[in-house]
């Protein structure tokens, strides 16, 4: 089941992808500088603790909770899935671009988040008996598919809305320049076969392209002096961009 | 003037050979005529397909087509909330729960099945979500053709329906019902 044809993937990526995300989306994802280095190890123990048995760590969300970032790693992998095209959006960590940027450039969307997902599982759980995060892939698509058409009931306003919403920004996250977050090991460039950011193509580049056979360069925008993140900060103080929720 | 009066009549012997199409009776072990449609049909609870059986089908029949429609819905109405075609005329119904993922396979016996497109622009069935104040009623037609008509997939009902003009030989129906209160 898909949720974009392979021809809209790649219009789609041809918007988002090399610079095409909200301004001041912050820091690339690193994790939480504020936070000690060992806090990886300290989470498992908190887990283990808690728990009584050995887990492994889980890498420190920002935004989402922790039940919510489950249910947006479960909802971006039925968007863009894995699958014989290759990775999808969970290789690109689409989910956690969104839980980066839900504290920047998306923060206001954090309160349609935790209504919108609170109301999804909620459906899930009324609709096919168990919690989203546990359905198979095929009723995953089923629940999606719901509340895209606006038939899934419990959600503030029409659930078509939300669908549209965090599929917008599973696009972001998995097409996005991966100075954002996203696009993980250049994941999502690949899957629709963009080369990379280039500040110059040679005619001898130009003809490998046009023979679909250009190797990617793996770069981001910001790999290049041009496109540092002062130029970017810049730029967004002139020309501030708001994300609707 | 030649001409007119010949398509004219042409047009009327054509008419005069059609007969009415011989009643096909639906049924279906979950759906009840006039009754109120399962939750698992609806996008209340599991929205999978119903199962239906048919019968009294014309023994001329090549393939059958069926489409869930709801005249109390649409702009303009009917909206239709399924379409699939290219039915094998061996088969006496359609299993419950027909795939939504066009990379499964159809149940064997209707094999060849295609599921054209809906209301929502997507080729599966999706059951009724009426808006809440009265009951819908849901039209599951079924068609019987005396032709295979090699039709393509992506049709929606109206594409359908042109495509069965002057082939339908045989049709019924099973009507249910469905509304949502308000929350």
């Amino acid at each position: 089941m898909t949720f974009i044809s392979r021809r809209d993937l790649l219009k789609r990526a041809a918007v988002v992808g090399a610079a095409a995300v909200p301004a001041n989306a912050g820091r690339p994802f690193q994790g939480r500088h504020d936070e000690p280095d060992d806090e990886p190890e300290r989470l498992a123990l908190r887990e283990t603790a808690l728990h009584g048995e050995a887990m492994a760590p889980r890498e420190p969300l920002e935004n989402l909770t922790a039940a919510e970032a489950d249910l947006v790693e479960a909802i971006v992998a039925r968007l863009i899935p894995t699958d014989a095209n290759g990775p999808g959006a969970t290789e690109a960590r689409a989910a956690h671009y969104i839980d980066r940027a839900l504290g920047g450039a998306l923060a206001s969307s954090r309160q349609t988040y935790t209504s919108g997902l609170a109301a999804l599982d909620k459906y899930s759980r009324s609709s096919r008996g168990k919690p989203f995060t546990e359905l198979s892939a095929t009723d995953q698509d089923s629940i999606l598919i719901d509340v895209e058409t606006g038939a899934a009931t419990g959600f503030t306003g029409s659930s078509a809305a939300f669908f549209n919403l965090v599929l917008n920004h599973t696009h972001q996250g998995t097409f996005g320049d991966p100075y954002y977050g996203g696009n993980a090991n250049f994941t999502g460039w690949d899957l629709v076969g963009y080369p990379g950011i280039r500040t110059m193509v040679t005619a001898a580049d130009q003809q490998r392209l046009e023979k679909k056979d250009l190797r990617s360069n793996h770069k981001s925008a910001y790999d290049y002096e041009a496109f540092t993140k002062a130029t970017a900060q810049n730029r967004s103080r002139r020309s501030p961009h708001k994300e609707g929720a | 003037m030649k001409s007119a009066v010949c398509a004219a009549l042409l047009a009327g012997v054509t008419l005069a050979a059609q007969t009415a199409p011989q009643k096909i009776a639906v049924d279906s072990p979950t759906l009840r005529a006039d009754q109120t449609m399962p939750r698992d049909h609806t996008p209340d609870g599991r929205n999978i397909s119903p199962p239906l059986t048919w019968s009294n089908v014309p023994a001329s029949t090549k393939e059958l087509a069926v489409v869930c429609e709801d005249p109390d819905a649409g702009n303009p109405p009917p909206f239709v909330h399924w379409v699939i075609y290219g039915i094998p005329a061996t088969a006496k119904g359609l299993p419950e729960a027909i795939p939504i993922d066009p990379a499964a396979a159809m149940p064997a016996e209707i094999a060849g099945a295609i599921q054209g497109v809906s209301g929502f622009r997507r080729p599966i069935y999706r059951g009724p979500a009426p808006p809440p104040g009265k009951p819908h009623h849901y039209h599951f037609v079924v068609y019987a053709l005396d032709a295979n008509l090699n039709l393509k997939p992506g049709l929606t009902r109206a594409d359908l329906l042109a495509a069965i003009q002057g082939h339908v030989i045989g049709q019924g129906e099973i009507v249910a019902i469905y509304e949502r209160k308000a929350p």
